[in-house]
């Protein structure tokens, strides 16, 4: 592995951790990994507002069937 | 868009753990996710910042946070890996407050919060379509305007040169189009707008640009003086932390400053990635006017306390800087008060530190005068002298045990004494001035106390032993902090209790003071009855003599003698040794009566209460209790002469009336003296012994109660004894009129003497006359003696006579006067000298006859 590519690999790690911070200061419990991904998306051109109403709505879902499974039991 | 449906598709599986499993809800969750990402969103990029901003103030009140996420914002920016980092930043906001919105609590509770100070613009919700159906809508007013300006050639500044500018002016620092000048009148400095022909500054900005340009102004005053006072030497230590915390404040100005700039930098490249849209659209995403003024509000408030603080400084020094940052406290604003109190913890911390010293081990360091105790120059190095001048006096007390010390040494005791009391009450002063408010006049009185109390122990009892004991328990006993009164309170009663139950320890068990008291009391005050009788006796004949043929070393064995002929051999050599018998300064014709006296020494520390001042008065007590015994000596061996010798062997009937006479006159005599020395030894000076033993006993207060206690003991005994009245100038009416009472008792006690004398010749005479008659010789004849004898008995006879009449109209007169004498006690004395109202009587008697006559 080339200097460059460590390089490449800290700064990113970097920046998911500043991202991270400030996610958490936000309090918008989101874990890393998941904001990596969402970061990830965002960078290819999803529209951020678009994607935290993804994000909502996963919750939601996630929520709602949460639930259901407590209710059927 | 593959990409984004496995990275969704990822999402998914992390959020919804059920769909994993089931295909169906899966494809049905990510095609729902395509559709909502698929729905355009519009939205403008700098924007997202403040609105992160707001929602942090909203969450959380303290500026921090808002501060924090601006610092991970300018950190995000400096990351080269992410290309569209404010989409990140608006995803993350969005989650945010999307989550906020959906909590219950958070929407039923709106108002809790304050109102947002930030940005007034209104409260978009990050989907608002509104803002993004601005960008198309095409020229606005205000552009329309620009565009007329323009073409009229005098366009406006922009506003981020202005800004620019501004932010320079925040520092203290002309800009280029806004200059500070000093007038020359007030010292005042003044915005001065550069008056440009193609730029013109409107209005409304030059205002808001005066409005900012204050935080700049009182900002170069705080630096100015936190730099003044740096250079200069001999500053406070008060002012320095004050320094130390406006600098700390600074640093944090300094700060905000910096991310301010940061975002005016930020300014120009979003204006060349949106160099299409519209310049309204540009002013949101960086800084502005308005918005810098919205940051600099609480500053404002901080940077005007501070210059307050300042100009207090200027004038105020040390204690009383503190009481002035102190006021502030009460101030209704909760801002300015948490501002003070945080301040006043910083700024009172050397206050305490000397505090701590002082209240724990007696020591002032006080560079700078700026305790509210304060040394006195012209005897803080008697500290340093005395304790070994004390170990010099225990060393001779232990080589000598005796009276040898006596003669020499009363130069430098002289000189000693000037220190004990003046040391104690000079020392240290209070300053009422420099004493905080929030301490309290009677706890800083107490603290003055317990301070001197330990010097006190430490450098003139020698005693820093115990101090330095007590100093370590202090230590562990935690510091003493402006935030917190009640412990600060409760350690300064207990070190006050403990110092001053010290001093008092110190001062009864290792200096004895109650032995000195009751030597006094005992020696200077005749109580040791045997002891003054047997002085009184061997002393008796020299004193008779004139005063310049009397000798110290003969008074002083004399002394000596009486001590080891009664019963004071007993007391402790110490005491013995303190004891001497002096000569006061005489004048021509004085006899030894005049001017002998008795005198107690004392040295340091015990002169702190037992000073030259009382030592002079004891002194004077003893004089006239001294002339008291003498005059009751005298009666008692003339009454013995008188009543035994005129009975067994002066058989001469016819001046039997005489002695009759003269016997009823000398136990009028006797009856007085006393009455007067029964009163002064019981009513006075016993009964004031039993108050003092009785506050020795309790041990309460600290040296000075003690030092008040034994004066007024003193002054009491001073007061009643000599039978001052507090008429201004007839204070010593009555005493005078006592000792011209008591010289007539001693003229009389002479004339019975020359009397008896006569009675004794004459006597003699007849017998011898009875001799011859029997035929029996005895003697020679003493024809013209006789004859002599015989003229001076008309004249003796007249004498006594006259001297009986003085005597009772001089006692009458005393009588009166006590019966009318302000002071209870003295009132009490003339009723028991004229119990049966015999003199009241003898009075009415006279009157009577002189009605008669």
């Amino acid at each position: 592995m080339s200097s460059r590519d460590s390089d490449r690999i800290t700064s990113a790690q970097q920046t998911l951790d500043i991202l991270y911070d400030i996610s958490q200061l936000l309090n918008t419990q989101l874990d890393k990994e998941t904001l990596a991904t969402c970061v990830g998306m965002i960078e290819n051109g999803v529209n951020p507002e678009a994607l935290a109403a993804v994000i909502q709505e996963l919750r939601r879902e996630s929520a709602a069937l949460n639930a259901q499974t407590g209710d059927g039991r | 868009m593959s990409d984004i449906s496995q990275s969704l598709e990822l999402l998914v599986a992390s959020l919804v753990p059920q769909a994993r499993n089931k295909d169906a809800l899966m494809k049905e969750l990510l095609s729902h996710c395509q559709e909502i990402l698929s729905q355009n969103h519009d939205t403008d990029l700098g924007h997202i910042a403040g609105l992160v901003k707001r929602h942090l103030l909203q969450s959380s009140a303290s500026n921090s946070s808002s501060l924090r996420f601006t610092n991970l914002l300018s950190r995000l920016l400096d990351q080269p890996l992410l290309s569209r980092k404010y989409e990140s930043i608006l995803f993350l906001h969005s989650v945010a407050s999307t989550s906020r919105r959906n909590n219950p609590i958070a929407t039923f509770l709106p108002s809790v919060a304050p109102p947002p100070p930030k940005i007034p613009s209104t409260v978009t919700s990050p989907v608002d379509s509104s803002l993004a159906s601005r960008a198309p809508k095409g020229k606005s007013k205000a552009a329309l305007l620009r565009e007329y300006r323009a073409g009229l050639g005098q366009s406006q500044l922009p506003e981020q040169l202005l800004l620019r500018d501004t932010l320079y002016l925040l520092q203290g620092i002309s800009g280029k189009y806004v200059r500070l000048s000093l007038s020359d009148q007030d010292q005042q400095s003044r915005l001065i707008f550069v008056d440009d022909s193609t730029y013109l500054v409107p209005a409304p900005l030059r205002t808001l640009v005066h409005r900012l340009s204050e935080v700049g102004h009182l900002y170069s005053r705080v630096e100015a003086f936190v730099k003044d006072r740096e250079g200069t030497a001999g500053v406070g230590m008060i002012e320095q932390s004050l320094c130390h915390h406006l600098q700390a404040q600074l640093t944090e100005y300094y700060r905000l400053i910096a991310v301010l700039e940061s975002q005016t930098s930020m300014s120009p490249s979003a204006d060349l990635d949106s160099k299409n849209i519209e310049c309204n659209v540009r002013e949101e995403t960086g800084l502005t006017l308005k918005r810098l003024d919205v940051w600099i509000t609480e500053w404002r408030l901080r940077m005007r306390m501070m210059s307050v603080c300042v100009e207090g400084a200027r004038d105020a020094h040390g204690g009383a800087l503190v009481n002035l940052i102190h006021s502030y406290t009460d101030n209704g604003d909760p801002f300015v008060r948490q501002f003070t109190d945080q301040l006043l913890e910083e700024v009172s911390k050397p206050f305490f530190s000397t505090l701590h010293k002082w209240l724990f081990s007696g020591e002032l360091y006080d560079p700078y005068n700026e305790f509210f105790v304060s040394v006195n120059p012209g005897l803080a190095h008697m500290q340093y002298l005395h304790p070994s001048s004390l170990t010099g006096g225990i060393a001779q007390l232990s080589s000598d045990g005796g009276f040898a010390g006596l003669g020499g040494d009363s130069e430098d005791m002289s000189s000693e004494r000037e220190s004990g009391l003046r040391l104690w009450e000079a020392k240290y002063q209070f300053q009422k001035d420099m004493l905080p408010m929030f301490v309290g006049e009677a706890f800083g009185k107490k603290i003055f106390s317990t301070g001197k109390s330990l010097n006190f122990i430490r450098y003139s009892c020698h005693d820093s032993d115990w101090v330095a004991t007590r100093e370590k328990m202090g230590n562990t006993g935690g510091t003493l902090k402006y935030s917190d009164i009640a412990g600060l309170e409760r350690s300064i009663d207990s070190a006050y209790l403990t110092a001053s139950q010290r001093l008092f320890e110190v001062f009864i068990e290792k200096f004895k003071l109650l032995d000195h008291l009751q030597a006094l009391k005992h020696y200077l005050m005749l109580g040791y009855g045997d002891f003054a009788d047997q002085l009184m006796e061997t002393l008796g004949p020299s004193l008779i003599k004139p005063a310049h043929t009397l000798y110290r070393h003969n008074l002083t064995a004399t002394l000596e003698t009486a001590i080891r002929s009664s019963n004071a051999q007993n007391d402790p050599p110490d005491v013995l040794r303190r004891l001497d018998a002096r000569m006061l300064e005489y004048s021509h014709g004085e006899v030894g009566w005049d001017v002998f006296t008795l005198e107690y020494k004392v040295d340091a520390p015990i002169d702190t209460v037992l000073d030259p001042d009382s030592m002079l008065k004891y002194q004077k007590l003893f004089s006239h209790l001294w002339k008291m015994k003498r005059i009751e000596g005298a009666l008692s061996q003339g009454w013995m002469r008188i009543a035994g010798g005129s009975r067994t062997f002066l058989r001469l009937p016819d001046f039997e009336y005489d002695w009759h006479q003269i016997r009823l006159v000398m136990a009028e005599m006797i009856h007085f003296i006393r009455q007067m020395q029964a009163y002064c030894h019981l009513e006075v000076i016993e009964c004031s012994w039993t108050n003092l033993a009785d506050f020795l006993n309790k041990r309460e207060g600290d040296l000075d109660a003690l030092i008040d206690a034994h004066r007024s003991y003193l002054d009491r005994m001073v007061k009643k004894v000599l039978l001052l009245s507090h008429k201004s100038g007839r204070e010593e009416s009555l005493l005078s009129q006592v000792r011209e009472l008591f010289s007539t008792i001693l003229q009389f006690r002479e004339t019975t003497d020359n009397f008896y004398n006569y009675c004794l010749s004459e006597s003699a005479r007849r017998d011898q006359y009875k001799d011859a008659a029997r035929g029996v010789h005895t003697g020679m004849q003493q024809g013209a003696q006789d004859q002599e004898l015989r003229d001076a008995l008309p004249t003796i006879r007249k004498l006594i006579r006259d001297y009986s009449a003085t005597f009772s109209e001089r006692a009458q007169g005393i009588v009166h006067s006590l019966q009318g004498h302000p002071d209870l006690d003295c009132r009490f004395l003339g009723i028991r000298l004229s119990f049966s109202d015999f003199y009241r009587s003898k009075k009415d008697h006279q009157l009577l006859q002189q009605r008669s006559s």
